[in-house]
């Protein structure tokens, strides 16, 4: 094993020291927890470093057989290519910077050693994930994932909504799940391996089936269509818990392990990858113009951003939508942790009244209350709406070039809806939380500076920078060393939409949000409660059958056979013992009568005798 | 040093002495016990010492044991002969390992103290008799002697409608071992010792009758017969042992025997008992007649997925903490038939995997459920809520029961059910036995296991504290409820982390199941 292996194989192992060390400290030194995963988690990320700038070009797998069965066998390990050591960089950092923010988030909470250990759990399932050589391994730490999320969502466990949402979670990735084991199953089938490097597959019916049911799976994860409301509801959970799940652990899962099987994915695949991301880009668009819920929209704003990352992997343009993925994890993780520093110093003002602070029409002003949250949450969106000079931009010039070159005009019409719709929604955002006067008179401080930190350090991770050959480029296309060549007329064409865009939402402004996710969240939840019903009610038929039928039937035979041992007795009674009894009776009978014979009498005996001898002569004279 | 004989006797000689001790000494029941069970634990480890990975049977002992001559229909023979192998080597540790936490779970039975130690330590040495026992003779015997046990200690011990469930249970499994017991004569009849020269040696050696040279031509199971005999024997075997397992439509005795019974016997019901069926059918109902196994895998199969769905559906809808974990288990063993009927090595080595792991974690359940009845005599789930604001620690056990028990990969139920799948999605390219859309509709079962344990721990566990029940304290966690989860938590987290420990012992007997025994029929049987 090779130094940089080694160092990254430290750095899965630190998170379950992390872990382990919130799990066993004792409550009177909780205080304690916080800091030194925080800490620890930190080192990790830097650690990663090494690896990641030493050669970009290395690639290396360490791997040791975990199990086998005759010819089949599955290994653990660890898979060390540019791709992977930039996707566990990136999980480490907005780990690293969860952990921190939740320093000051959850400073007045209790349990912190359950939410820590968790994190801990958390980060290295979803190294373990990037790390692994083998798609049963991935499916593991994939599930382990869903356990991590259902945890950590259900935090506040005394809450029933909270208990409700991380049930709805698991149980609405576990049925993606369900179809990555299908699809990782026909796989194996198909190709004999598991293993990353060694799993190809010809484009049959079978490679398709296996695709699109792996594919299923990361429908749940990462929350697309049809799979996706579980997302809105996992709000429940604290904000730097949401944070993870959408920049760099549960969702992001999905995008990844896609980044890693579209090689074997057939076209037809694809073409199913396509649909489903714009179909979710598109509502996912619309669900976040429709809510109110600040961490709602950003919700359905991950929805809508994954979404476009699954359609450019459906046309085939990996680079562009892995890209986006690490440049997401950025922004998006500030916008968690901005929006977590407004919510913390909002709850701080209004002293738990009877206000729902994540409601945007309740807030206003912020920016000069918190000035340094506002210029973090501003540049992330800035990137989110793909603004130039942030990496927003970059990674959506990619996915629309590859869209251009498809030379399919609803595809780019399509495209150019979404460039359009993303800077309208969280323009109005910004606007309702920093910019509009505020509609109540509270005193709010800006948060403290160890929740500062993180937001500005994503922020700041969220800039392009002019490198020497005079490209722009951000940490991520510079470490992946990816050619970006971005058409002028793209290049117009988008400064142009993004421009229309902002230019719509500044007059539309003061156009008051509509409180409504009817179209989407209530249509899915109905159709889920169906499905769930459904099964409940098929739950109680078939215990109802089992009491009804299959017990009912073997009481009968039992009924049966005691009636029949009734019938059997009665026989024994009457007929067999009343044969006996007949017997016995014609016995008493004929012994009652020999009996008054039998008398005892010397007599009678003689008489008797004197009878019968008188009988025998009187036969014998004849 | 005999130790298969020592695991097996000890407790049934210590069940004797201790019926010399006079019932009024309660305190030295229990603790003589948990010396036997002590003592097997250590003779265990030292098997452990003694195991060779590579061979196959070992710790073999054999003794002759009844030897009858009967002039012209030959000669009777059965044997005293244990072994263990891949097979039964992991469900003997885990007797050892199950019968010790039963004990401790016992610790505080008030009625009739003697009687129902005795009993156990009966039980203990019926239950490893019947995993060691090759010779079809003596594992009736050993089959026969755990239904009594179980009789009383249900019937006595048990719950409220305590008579009706022993009755009902004993019924059942009586109706198995009759079935078991005619294929049993009618194998009898037709196999003869392979060396016998001039007499007709009739024996019951199991691994004689795993060869089918050995049956005696024209006999009434001869292969070599168009074997619509053989076939019913496969099936009246099958059937003798899925009541065992409990396969659907034959469970019904389960939910009221766990429900009822306490929590010890519970256990072992679940953890023990369960697992005699799926071991006979993997030792004496596919081995013996492949041919059987071929013709109807369509069906083991399917009664397989059905007990999946089925029992998951019933779990779903149960209301009682106790009966929703016996569904579980109906649910759970339907992978057992599933992985058998795929015949494949992976599917078999799932199958041992999985009688194990469920073995530990639905002795788990049970101790869980167990927890809650000590402290207030309920185990209705809609009585509980935001348990896990009493008793903290008491809700990790669950978590990790629960968990372990609908799958989650670090615990050994991901492994076994795995395996199982990766046995019956290849089976259809590799021996058609099993169609492809079975696994994949039994699939759903673990969706479905994760509703109902999810929809449980939310209802039960989260949400505010509240309890619909009399009761003195809630409290949590005792030191000795500790000593008994721990080791299981363990044990499920173990062989699930580090699958190949387990799968050393294993793979050796999947390996034979499928390329000897199971070949050689199918191939003998065209």
């Amino acid at each position: 094993m090779s130094n940089s292996t080694t160092i990254l194989l430290i750095t899965l192992l630190i998170p379950v020291v992390s872990a382990g060390i919130a799990f066993s400290v004792k409550e009177k030194y909780g205080w304690f927890i916080p800091i030194i995963c925080s800490l620890l988690i930190l080192s990790a990320a830097i650690a990663i470093l090494f690896p990641l700038f030493s050669d970009p070009q290395l690639t290396e797998q360490f791997s040791k057989t975990w199990l086998s069965i005759d010819n089949t066998k599955i290994s653990v390990g660890i898979l060390s290519t540019s791709i992977t050591r930039l996707m566990a960089a990136v999980v480490l950092f907005v780990s690293a910077m969860v952990h921190i923010f939740s320093i000051g988030y959850m400073a007045d909470e209790k349990n912190t050693d359950r939410y820590f250990g968790f994190l801990g759990v958390f980060t290295f399932a979803m190294l373990g994930l990037v790390y692994s050589t083998n798609l049963l391994i991935t499916f593991c730490f994939w599930e382990l994932l869903g356990f991590c999320s259902y945890r950590l969502i259900a935090h506040a466990q005394q809450k029933t909504i909270a208990a409700q949402a991380a049930t709805k979670a698991f149980l609405i990735t576990k049925t993606g799940d369900i179809g990555f084991l299908i699809g990782l199953l026909i796989l194996w089938v198909q190709s004999g391996t598991l293993e990353f490097t060694y799993v190809s597959t010809t484009s049959d019916a079978w490679t398709t089936t296996a695709g699109v049911f792996i594919f299923l799976g990361v429908v749940g994860k990462s929350a697309q269509f049809p799979l996706f409301n579980w997302l809105p509801d996992a709000m429940q959970g604290p904000t730097p818990v949401s944070a993870l799940i959408h920049a760099a652990t549960m969702v992001a899962a999905g995008i990844f392990v896609l980044v890693q099987l579209v090689p074997v994915f057939t076209p037809d695949t694809l073409w199913v990858m396509t649909w489903v991301g714009i179909t979710s880009a598109l509502m996912g668009a619309v669900g976040a113009w429709l809510v109110t819920d600040i961490k709602k929209i950003l919700a359905y704003s991950t929805i809508s951003q994954l979404g476009f990352m699954i359609l450019a992997l459906g046309l085939g343009e990996v680079s562009g939508a892995f890209t986006h993925l690490l440049h997401h994890a950025f922004f998006k993780a500030g916008l968690f942790l901005a929006a977590g520093s407004i919510i913390h110093v909002m709850h701080q003002a209004t002293h738990q009244a009877n206000v729902d602070v994540q409601d945007i029409r309740n807030l206003g002003s912020l920016r000069k209350q918190m000035p340094i949250t506002f210029i973090g949450f501003a540049i992330c969106a800035a990137a989110l709406a793909g603004i130039p000079g942030t990496t927003g931009y970059l990674s959506k010039e990619l996915v629309l070039t590859a869209v251009h070159n498809k030379n399919l005009w609803w595809l780019e019409l399509v495209v150019w809806t979404i460039a359009f719709a993303t800077p309208l929604y969280i323009f109005r955002l910004l606007w309702f939380a920093f910019l509009k006067p505020a509609t109540h008179e509270l005193k709010v401080n800006e948060a403290p500076w160890i929740m500062r930190i993180p937001v500005v350090l994503l922020a700041a991770g969220s800039i392009t920078f002019l490198f020497r050959s005079g490209h722009l480029s951000s940490f991520a296309t510079q470490l992946l060393q990816t050619e970006i060549e971005i058409p002028t007329n793209i290049m117009i064409m988008s400064l142009l939409v993004t421009g229309v865009s902002l230019l719509t939402a500044c007059l539309s402004r003061n156009l008051s949000p509509r409180s409504s996710e009817f179209l989407i969240q209530n249509f899915l939840d109905v159709f889920n409660l169906s499905i769930v019903r459904l099964t409940v009610f098929t739950g109680s038929l078939t215990s109802s059958f089992d009491k009804k039928w299959i017990d009912r039937s073997i009481h009968t035979l039992a009924y049966g056979k005691v009636a029949l041992a009734h019938l059997t007795g009665w026989a024994d009674r009457n007929i067999v013992d009343g044969s006996v009894h007949g017997v016995a009776w014609l016995a008493r009978g004929f012994g009652g009568i020999t009996r008054s014979v039998v008398n005892g009498k010397i007599q009678s005996y003689l008489l008797w005798a004197m009878a019968g001898l008188l009988i025998f002569i009187i036969w014998m004279l004849n | 040093m005999p130790y298969l004989s020592l695991l097996i006797f000890i407790p049934v000689v210590t069940a004797l002495v201790a019926l010399l001790i006079p019932a009024r000494y309660t305190r030295a029941f229990p603790w003589l016990t948990i010396g036997v069970n002590t003592l097997q634990v250590i003779l265990f480890a030292m098997m452990i010492l003694n195991y060779n990975l590579d061979a196959g049977l070992q710790l073999q002992e054999k003794h002759s044991w009844i030897s009858l001559s009967l002039n012209n229909w030959g000669r009777l023979q059965a044997e005293y002969l244990v072994a263990v192998d891949g097979l039964s080597f992991p469900l003997v540790g885990l007797s050892v390992l199950i019968m010790l936490i039963a004990t401790l779970s016992s610790w505080n039975v008030s009625k009739s103290r003697k009687g129902y130690f005795t009993l156990l330590l009966i039980l203990n040495g019926a239950i490893i008799g019947s995993f060691c026992a090759l010779d079809f003779l003596l594992f009736y015997v050993f089959f026969e002697f755990m239904l009594l046990p179980m009789f009383f200690l249900i019937g006595i011990w048990g719950g409220p409608k305590r008579e009706y469930a022993s009755i009902k249970f004993f019924l059942y499994t009586l109706l198995g071992s009759i079935f078991i017991l005619i294929v049993m004569i009618g194998l009898y009849l037709s196999v003869q010792l392979p060396e016998s020269s001039t007499e007709v040696v009739h024996t019951f050696n199991v691994l004689h009758m795993q060869n089918l040279q050995n049956l005696i031509p024209g006999s009434v199971l001869d292969s070599a017969k168009t074997g619509s005999w053989r076939l019913w024997a496969f099936a009246l075997l099958f059937i003798g042992f899925a009541i065992k397992l409990p396969a659907v439509p034959f469970h019904t005795w389960l939910p009221d025997a766990h429900v009822e019974a306490p929590t010890a016997i519970s256990i072992i019901l679940a953890a023990l008992l369960l697992k005699i069926g799926g071991y006979g059918i993997l030792r004496f109902v596919y081995p013996v007649f492949p041919d059987g196994a071929v013709y109807f895998s369509d069906w083991v199969a399917g009664i397989g997925v059905v007990s999946i769905i089925y029992g998951a559906l019933n779990a779903l809808a149960s209301k009682d903490l106790k009966r929703l974990i016996a569904y579980s288990s109906v649910s759970h063993m339907g992978f057992v038939l599933l992985g058998i009927a795929s015949a494949t090595t992976e599917g078999i080595a799932g199958v041992v995997y999985q009688m194990v792991s469920h073995g530990i974690i639905s002795a788990m359940l049970f101790l869980i459920a167990g927890v809650l009845y000590d402290r207030t005599h309920d185990r209705l789930i809609e009585n509980y809520s935001g348990l896990a604001s009493q008793m903290k620690h008491y809700t990790v056990f669950v978590l990790i029961a629960f968990f372990a028990s609908l799958g989650l990969p670090g615990f050994s139920g991901f492994i076994g059910e795995v395996l199982i799948f990766f046995g019956a999605f290849q089976s259809q390219s590799l021996n058609n036995l099993v169609p492809l859309w079975m696994p994949i509709v039994a699939t759903l079962g673990l969706l479905l296991g994760a509703a109902y344990y999810l929809w449980t721990i939310q209802r039960m566990f989260f949400g505010p504290f509240s309890v619909r029940a009399n009761f003195a304290e809630l409290n949590d966690l005792t030191s000795r409820e500790y000593a008994m989860l721990l080791p299981l938590a363990i044990a499920a987290l173990l062989f699930g982390i580090l699958p190949q420990i387990l799968l050393d012992y294993i793979n050796p007997f999947a390996e034979v199941f499928t390329n000897t025994w199971f070949s050689f029929g199918i191939n003998a049987n065209p």
